[in-house]
């Protein structure tokens, strides 16, 4: 009864495969950055730039509309060195870097900090 | 008097460049010991103002005073298991699955062709 019944079952919820392409990626898998990227994947600089200038735009003593890619942090900015330091961690947070204090320190200004993270292999 | 100037100015940027490491190291440690990030903003401004506090001190024996009073203060209060960023030294990734040296190509498709 059961040995009968059993089939019969599976046959009526039976779900339809259907074939997918198997080479095909999701799309939505091209914009993930996978875990064990080794950095071959270089950020594009355009990518580097626009991204450097939003998080200096979000910081909240900057102006925004005086923010281009040639700024300089304390002379244009109107910033002190303690903001630097926070807007250099905010750069280190947003690509994902550790950058060592010396070298942090010597960034001063966005023509420094695109350069220094465009050329930096593990930027993210 | 040039000289003193020049030793003067030296002194200055020295000891401005030691506070900027200062703040720059008890930033990151504040976020090493917060759990959240709205606990970190208030540390933040917290650390902040102590630093601002002491923005107009002039004399110089005193602003070294001051700065390695802080800087044993940070010592003191460093997190014993600080984040890292994975792959740099002494983080969860680091040296782990490097990529193969130039010129090395790895075949996936290894022995498919007998097969098939």
């Amino acid at each position: 009864m059961a040995a009968s019944l059993r089939p019969a079952i599976l046959r009526h919820i039976r779900i339809p495969v259907q074939p997918l392409g198997r080479h095909v990626l999701p799309s939505w898998l091209g914009s993930i950055r996978l875990m064990s990227g080794h950095g071959d994947d270089h950020l594009d600089r355009a990518e580097v730039v626009d991204r450097v200038l939003d998080v200096i735009k979000s910081f909240p003593k900057v102006d925004p509309s005086k923010v281009t890619p040639e700024v300089h942090f304390q002379n244009d900015l109107g910033l002190d060195s303690l903001d630097v330091v926070e807007i250099v961690m905010a750069l280190e947070e947003e690509f994902k870097l550790e950058i060592p204090d010396k070298e942090a320190d010597k960034i001063d200004s966005c023509p420094l900090a695109i350069e220094y993270i465009a050329n930096h292999p593990m930027a993210g | 008097m040039s000289l003193s100037t020049a030793g003067y100015l030296a002194r200055r940027a020295a000891q401005k460049e030691r506070v900027r490491i200062l703040y720059r190291r008890a930033l990151k440690d504040s976020l090493n010991w917060a759990v959240h990030r709205h606990i970190f903003y208030q540390d933040a401004s917290d650390l902040r103002e102590r630093f601002e506090a002491n923005k107009h001190v002039e004399d110089l024996d005193t602003i070294d005073h001051l700065i390695a009073d802080a800087e044993a203060q940070y010592g003191k209060w460093r997190h014993p298991d600080p984040y890292i960023v994975p792959w740099a030294p002494g983080g969860s990734k680091f040296t782990r699955n490097p990529p193969p040296p130039r010129g090395v190509e790895i075949l996936h498709d290894y022995g498919k062709e007998e097969n098939d």
